[in-house]
């Protein structure tokens, strides 16, 4: 593709299909798997009372079960499915990596920390606890990658990866050494959407919508920066600002993400490299069909974790790494890295 | 490699003198809780979860650990060592809070922290090992058996806590005052169950244990005879309902469904129990459910009819006697209805 296409987005995708329309039968496909989402749980309820308990609520126990635990499951899967395959379109963008992933950066080692001290100093219990320790963690994190990384993409991976390890063993020895707080951490470590509904979410899902319109605001500039610096200066954009914003964005979209779910791996790393091809070079339709395709995989994800066992509930996390890795092989091998 | 040989008629006065030993101290087989009178040490056999193990009849030093912990304290066995048992020091006496904190701690909570060295420093003449079957595999028995006899004796189902704190004590030859006390908790209880009489048979009730997983969705639905729930049996409630899939243990006895499921597995209670923390606190995997607007959909909540029990986790006969109280205190409010 040449510098105008990139800079201009493309229309079309390398077959010719519209990219436009592509995006809303992306929609549409993600609006139906999100009503059977809410139609799938422990509780047998008919398909009539699904939608009688989001159009007519009741108040019965149907009507509860799908409007106060499953509707609000359904709109987190939604959430952090967008968030984390954002996070990783940005990243892989930025650090012009296409193994980088949210990550990288730090967030998900910096919530498990703040997550392992904090219920050592008896501050992560409950929910509320849980979810301030890893918003906290993550961003300090991601601050620290960023401050020191900022120069270069390679710089920036790598003070991602110490950070990881030094963390990550820190955390280790101190779970090794307090099997109370091991108890909190194993909860959170296996990433889940159960059981949300009751925790404070209201500005995690704020801040990820914000980032979001954030990260389409930006993208244009950013496909300026795919291009390298000095062709990007020459395009006009503000390359230390974009990478400076860009970073923000990630860090909060994955920091946000992880608080609510714990760590959901894969879908920041798969997402971006299945909707590559089909954006064609493009990192606004990166970003925007990576919005759809992030929170249609991790419904399908939490469906299955749903129904695959006879009772009981696989955490989410299991099934996009199940169904994460061998999507992620076949679209290496069927596309290629492809293009940043 | 020379091997140097001993005199013929010293060998054969060494041989008596060996036969000599063995039948003063007693070494033939005895029966079940039998005993064998032999000189200074007897002996008996002790039928334990790891065989039938030859113990001290009258033990002097013995080391506890797990669920013996609160039982040998309670009982005032000759206790030289025991495990950390942190979980039981909310239903402890002052008393035995002031014992289990000068006793020397020869393992961690769990049972892979056991400190062999520490074991064989205070020289035991018997070791009670508390813990549940499967979790023996974590414990080098064969070390453990190097230094004294040791008695594998663990929970099971929960309600069995009576006749494994039983045998536990009487291993460590300390029924006297185990006796005592299980004799003032059954006067307590029938007390109890005479003063509910008119209102307890009645109803058909359930109970939320404190060991759901929030994280996961899910909550504990404990039957009759789990640890929510045996000790205010004794005092005529009745607990409705059993497990779908029992499996071994607590997990014949309790289970751990979807909230999802709560409507289903409580809409026939006429009145909810639910475990609460010693200082009466909410656990959180308690607060999950009360939160939940499918909790408030219960009959047995719009009722009024919930009552939160304190020391649901008693296993000895002391603790459960607080248990009894707390279930006095809860339950008062249905005389008065």
């Amino acid at each position: 593709m040449t510098a105008a296409g990139r800079t201009t987005g493309a229309a079309t995708t390398q077959r010719g299909v519209p990219q436009a329309g592509l995006l809303i039968g992306g929609f549409v496909l993600l609006a139906a798997i999100a009503v059977v989402s809410v139609g799938v749980g422990a509780r047998s309820i008919s398909p009539v009372d699904v939608v009688r308990a989001l159009l007519d609520h009741q108040g019965t126990d149907d009507h509860v079960i799908v409007r106060d635990v499953r509707a609000p499951r359904a709109l987190l899967a939604v959430a952090v499915g967008a968030a984390l395959a954002v996070a990783g379109a940005l990243i892989q963008t930025l650090a012009r990596n296409p193994l980088a992933e949210p990550g990288v950066l730090g967030v998900t080692a910096g919530a498990g920390f703040a997550i392992t001290l904090g219920s050592g100093l008896g501050f992560a219990a409950g929910q509320a606890g849980q979810l301030g320790c890893a918003v906290l963690g993550s961003v300090l994190a991601a601050l620290l990658v960023a401050t020191v990384g900022r120069r270069s993409p390679l710089r920036l991976v790598l003070t991602g990866v110490a950070l990881t390890a030094v963390l990550t063993g820190v955390a280790l020895g101190m779970r090794l050494m307090l099997p109370d707080v091991f108890d909190v951490y194993r909860f959170w470590s296996v990433g889940s959407l159960a059981a949300r509904e009751q925790a404070p979410l209201v500005w995690p899902l704020t801040a990820i919508v914000v980032c979001l319109v954030g990260a389409l605001a930006l993208s244009r500039a950013l496909n300026a920066l795919t291009m390298g610096e000095s062709v990007a200066h020459t395009l006009g954009a503000e390359v230390n600002r974009v990478r400076a914003i860009t970073l923000v964005l990630i860090t909060v979209l994955s920091g946000a993400a992880t608080a609510v779910a714990g760590p959901i791996l894969f879908v920041g790393l798969i997402v971006p490299h299945l909707v590559r091809r089909i954006a064609a070079g493009s990192v606004p339709w990166l970003v925007l069909h990576s919005m759809v395709l992030g929170p249609i995989l991790l419904l399908v994800a939490d469906i299955g974790s749903r129904v695959l066992l006879p009772t009981g509930e696989v955490p989410v996390a299991v099934v996009t790494a199940f169904l994460g890795g061998p999507m992620l092989i076949w679209a290496v091998r069927r596309f290629g890295e492809g293009s940043l | 490699m020379s091997v140097r040989t001993m005199p013929l008629r010293r060998s054969s006065a060494l041989a008596g003198a060996v036969t000599l030993a063995l039948v003063v101290t007693g070494c033939g087989s005895s029966s079940d809780g039998g005993s064998d009178k032999a000189g200074d040490a007897r002996t008996r056999t002790f039928a334990a979860d790891n065989g039938k193990i030859k113990i001290p009849a009258n033990p002097k030093r013995v080391v506890a650990t797990g669920y013996a912990v609160p039982v040998m304290i309670e009982a005032e066995a000759p206790l030289v060592g025991i495990s950390s048992w942190k979980r039981g020091e909310p239903m402890m006496s002052k008393k035995d809070l002031a014992t289990y904190k000068k006793l020397s701690k020869v393992a961690g909570e769990q049972a892979a922290e056991t400190n062999y060295e520490a074991i064989a420093e205070a020289e035991p003449d018997l070791i009670v090992i508390g813990v549940p079957a499967p979790v023996l595999g974590d414990i080098d028995m064969q070390r453990l058996k190097s230094i004294a006899p040791v008695v594998a004796i663990g929970p099971t189902v929960p309600s069995a806590w009576r006749e494994q704190s039983r045998k536990q004590a009487d291993a460590a030859g300390a029924l006297k005052k185990f006796d005592a006390t299980q004799k003032a908790y059954e006067d307590k209880a029938a007390g109890l169950a005479k003063k509910y009489k008119n209102v307890l048979p009645d109803l058909k009730l359930g109970h939320i244990g404190a060991y759901g997983e929030v994280a996961k969705g899910t909550f504990q639905r404990e039957f009759g005879g789990s640890w929510g729930t045996n000790i205010a049996e004794d005092v005529g409630a009745t607990y409705y309902g059993k497990v779908k899939k029992p499996g071994p243990g607590s997990r014949a006895v309790s289970e751990y469904p979807s909230l999802e499921e709560l409507p289903d597995g409580l809409a026939e209670a006429d009145a909810i129990t639910y475990s609460v923390n010693a200082d009466g606190s909410v656990p959180e995997s308690v607060k999950y459910v009360m939160d939940s607007k499918l909790w408030k959909n219960l009959s047995a909540v719009k009722a009024k009819k919930t009552f939160p029990i304190r020391y649901t986790e008693a296993a000895t006969y002391g603790q459960a006697m607080q248990t009894l109280d707390a279930i006095d205190e809860s339950f008062a409010p249905l005389l008065k209805s």
